[in-house]
């Protein structure tokens, strides 16, 4: 323990002193007008590397500082501000806080070594030093998130971080799009925000304090309706941030707006940051709460997850794409969380650990591998300066590194063995499905329906990859862009290695991991949680399903046997292969040309005549007229699809906002009598009614 | 040389007759009358401050007494004769508010304001001292000049319904606790003067810009 008592401070020092060194020193390198081209250049590129190497550094920091309390087993705490008018503030690192922060670390270690590369492009073009320093505030402020342990604190940083998200989405400002899309992530974060501090002030006026600890005493002594009153309130503020059907649409505009190390931080990680505050009120200040929390939660996980996928498919813009599928990802950790609800109010706490483990496995997965395919489409993006992959194709050749991270990502967050997506679904199928253990109707009911479900958003997340890797890195380049793309730098790729390897290793050795986490959830239910007993560390079982045990080794080796032993086969039945050199088939043509292969749209066509209801797509087809035998029509082909909530329930919201404000403008007539005159009536009504 | 009950009724007395000069901004249209009316109305005010310093010992009234006199009764007002004669805006024309119902309703102001005040002073005990009167008076002065702020248009209406009111909040500083202490009323002289200024010079250049000093037209800022 020895150890443990001394180094967190140390590590805590190293985080916060590196995030803001780096967010301050890149700023004393803005460029120098009076030195020449080359100096100023070198200048400014001397300053952003200081800032990204601190970055680094305070992200080691946090990894160091998570993983001390994670193993130490007790919270580090500091407490300072005595003399606000608030109470004292406090940053309290428990086994919750610590797992967030390692993945918000981690993350930012390997963004931070691809941000040396990456924005090397922005040099001379851009203030690259305000993005630095945004840059470090915004890590800085994410793990402050989570370390805080008031809920002074917590609103402060959290508003910091809506607020940087924001600079860091208008970075690339006078694209109209983005300031569009940054407009709408302030207005819908702030809605959020709202809903947050009615959420802490109705919890402090239990507690009477501010402090989470207070919180968590008074937690048996909060009446029902009000329970449900914060539980709304939370799921409602948190979810804005987590990007939940339907409160989404703010991030796949978001998303693809901001630099992609950004967005590789956005969706890895800061949507997050709405997951985290969920499990912090549900199971940290709430008791367990009716059944319907959790149906409710399971419902909206649901229609996430395969509203998110669906409308990937019909994307083409490659970080829109991914944004879309960030949805779908938080659809399937909610459901992780849903289901612990769900458990936790029948009082079965075996259960629901295994289902929060789920959750958060789930969460580190998810910001390992969409971390990634973000770093991998910014790669892409930089080498070929497009987003819309029916412009790419054949960079297989030209990124072959990209293309091997890119493809790792893919097969992780489509679900396939050994990678780690498959085993955080597995675990969220696993706790689904020992909820038929509950002998209640709803529950059974639920159930089902969420697995199915799951796996049809598997399947198709499993085809939009397909789509997305095949368009943009198979067949022959579809534009001049994608000819003369080159490969990306090398701490880009090395950015891009680390992730990978961690998305193979955190799913063939899943134990490591899970025997980390299992402390967080046994933080909220007790012993009894750790209901993943890891044999090995290649064997997960679950206790009480029956043969419900999974070995990503063995079946790594099976899918191998599988592809291999067809070859072996027909290799001794038919002999020696023989190879045939010759032109590829052009459909009756000289050549196979670009324009003739499938193309993004054509791939998903199916999917969306089955989800037409959905979609509710609309083409036009236009020919030109001049038709001549000789020369070939121009055919124009436009395919739109609505947004039902966009139509249904935001423009509503809209437009009654502004028919209110119009009235409400009446009362600013401009003339300064009538700002007396309510002033005096105000007061003569206050001297005859408020005596 | 006077007895206290002699001194009071002259305070009673004045303060009286500023709340009549403040009717009688309100009953008339000519700009360069408000300015007189004005005048006479802080010289009055001036002579309550004397009053109080004489009477009752309060040697640092006889400060504010002065400036009174000096500010508010003779440089103020010519400062803002010499604004009228400039802009040649003699007569308010269009009122928000006609006279007829203005003087109705600062009469119920009046009663609202001794309304307001009766309930207060018996609580406190006070119904012996000049302030017992006093006290309702200085309340309808100060409604009374946000009144005209409110039914008039023209700038320097503005500027002479502000500087009743603030008249209002020094007859009722005096006749409560006999002065506010030095510093404050010096403090609340500047900031009148000072305000004077500007809203002269402010006056001065709408006139220019517009042609006119009807704040009607002023309303920009709402588009």
């Amino acid at each position: 323990m020895g150890y443990s008592l001394a180094l967190p401070g140390f590590y805590f020092a190293l985080l916060i002193g590196g995030f803001s060194f780096g967010a301050v020193v890149s700023l004393f390198f803005v460029r120098s007008n009076n030195a020449n081209e080359l100096t100023s250049q070198f200048v400014i590129r001397l300053g952003k590397n200081l800032g990204f190497g601190f970055s680094t550094l305070a992200s080691l920091g946090g990894c160091a500082l998570s993983l001390s309390v994670l193993l130490a087993g007790s919270p580090y705490q500091l407490e300072f501000g005595r003399t606000l008018p608030f109470g004292p503030l406090s940053i309290n690192i428990d086994q919750l806080a610590a797992f967030f922060l390692a993945v918000i670390s981690f993350l930012g270690i390997a963004v931070s070594i691809y941000s040396f590369g990456y924005t090397n492009e922005f040099v001379g073009r851009r203030n690259i030093a305000v993005f630095v320093f945004l840059y470090n505030v915004f890590l800085l402020s994410m793990a402050l998130v989570v370390m805080a342990g008031n809920a002074i604190l917590f609103l402060i940083v959290w508003e910091v971080m809506s607020v940087t998200t924001y600079f860091l989405i208008i970075y690339e400002h006078e694209d109209s799009s983005s300031r569009k899309a940054g407009i709408l992530y302030i207005v819908m974060t702030h809605i959020g925000t709202a809903l947050l501090l009615v959420m802490f002030i109705t919890l402090a006026g239990f507690a009477h304090s501010f402090s989470f600890e207070a919180f968590r005493h008074v937690r048996t002594q909060i009446p029902p309706s009000v329970n449900t009153w914060i539980f709304l309130c939370a799921l409602v503020g948190f979810g804005m941030k987590a990007g939940i059907v339907p409160l989404h649409i703010w991030l796949p505009e978001a998303h693809p707006a901001a630099p992609s190390n950004v967005s590789a931080l956005m969706s890895g990680v800061m949507i997050k940051m709405g997951i985290y505050g969920m499990v912090r009120v549900f199971f940290d200040f709430l008791a367990p709460g009716p059944e319907w929390w959790g149906i409710l939660v399971l419902f909206i996980a649901v229609a996430s997850a395969v509203l998110g996928v669906l409308y990937a498919l019909m994307e083409h813009d490659l970080k829109r794409l991914l944004a879309f599928h960030s949805i779908e990802n938080i659809g399937i950790i909610l459901m992780g969380i849903g289901a612990a609800l769900l458990f936790s109010s029948f009082g079965s706490k075996t259960l629901a650990a295994v289902a929060l483990l789920a959750g958060l496995y789930h969460v580190l997965n998810h910001a390992m591998f969409k971390g990634l395919l973000f770093l991998g489409a910014g790669s892409v993006v930089h080498a070929t300066h497009t987003r819309n992959i029916d412009e790419l194709g054949g960079l297989a050749k030209k990124l072959p590194w990209t293309m091997f991270f890119f493809l790792i990502g893919s097969a992780a967050i489509s679900a396939l063995p050994p990678l780690n997506g498959f085993i955080s679904e597995w675990l969220t199928f696993q706790a689904l499905l020992l909820g038929f253990d509950i002998p209640d109707l709803a529950v059974r009911l639920a159930v089902p329906v969420t697995v199915a479900l799951l796996a049809l958003t598997g399947a198709l997340a499993a085809a939009c990859f397909v789509k997305a890797f095949g368009v943009t890195f198979l067949g022959l380049p579809r534009s001049a862009h994608a000819e003369k793309a080159h490969e990306s730098s090398f701490s880009m790729l090395f950015a891009m290695g680390i992730l990978a390897l961690a998305c193979v290793a955190f799913g063939i050795a899943p134990g490591i991991m899970i025997s980390l986490i299992s402390r967080v959830t046994s933080s909220f239910f007790g012993e009894s949680g750790s209901a993943l007993s890891v044999l090995n560390v290649g064997t997960l079982t679950i206790p009480r399903g029956a043969g419900s045990g999974v070995s990503p080794l063995m079946l790594l080796s099976l899918l191998a046997g599988l592809i291999i032993a067809p070859i072996v086969v027909g290799f001794v039945l038919a002999g020696k292969i023989r190879t045939r050199t010759a032109m590829i088939w052009a459909g009756g043509l000289e050549k196979v040309e670009p324009r003739m292969q499938y193309t993004a749209a054509g791939f998903s066509k199916p999917i969306r005549m089955i989800f037409s209801n959905i979609f509710r797509a609309t083409h036009e087809i236009e020919i030109s007229e001049e038709m001549s035998a000789f020369y070939k029509p121009q055919i124009r082909y436009e395919l739109k699809t609505e947004s039902i909530f966009q139509k249904y329930l935001y423009a509503p919201v809209r437009q009654t906002t502004i028919a209110a404000a119009k009235i409400v403008r009446r009362i600013q007539t401009g003339h300064i009598q009538s700002y007396l005159a309510y002033i005096f009536i105000t007061l003569i009504l206050l001297l005859l009614f408020a005596r | 040389m006077f007895d206290t009950q002699t001194i009071s009724l002259g305070i009673e007395i004045l303060a009286a007759t500023i709340l009549v000069t403040t009717f009688l901004i309100v009953s008339s249209r000519s700009l360069m009358f408000y300015v007189r009316l004005f005048a006479i109305q802080s010289f009055l005010l001036g002579l309550v401050a004397l009053l109080v310093a004489v009477g009752f010992g309060e040697t640092h009234i006889l400060i504010a007494a002065i400036l009174t006199i000096v500010v508010k009764a003779t440089v103020i007002p010519i400062a803002l004769s010499k604004v009228i004669d400039k802009i040649k805006v003699r007569k308010e024309i269009d009122f928000t508010i006609n006279i007829t119902t203005s003087l109705l309703l600062c009469a119920l102001l009046v009663i609202l304001a001794d309304s307001v005040a009766r309930p207060i002073l018996e609580a406190q005990r006070m119904s012996d001292l000049a302030v017992f009167k006093v006290l309702p008076m200085s309340i309808a002065v100060m409604m009374i000049g946000l009144f005209i702020m409110i039914a008039r248009k023209q700038a320097v209406s503005q500027i002479i319904g502000l500087l009743t009111m603030e008249n209002g909040v020094f007859l009722s500083g005096l006749s409560i606790t006999y002065g506010m202490p030095l510093i404050v009323e010096v403090g609340i002289f500047f900031d009148i003067f000072v305000a004077v200024l500007i809203l002269g010079v402010f006056v001065f250049r709408i006139n220019q810009t517009f042609d006119t000093i009807n704040v009607d037209t002023i309303r920009r800022l709402r588009h």
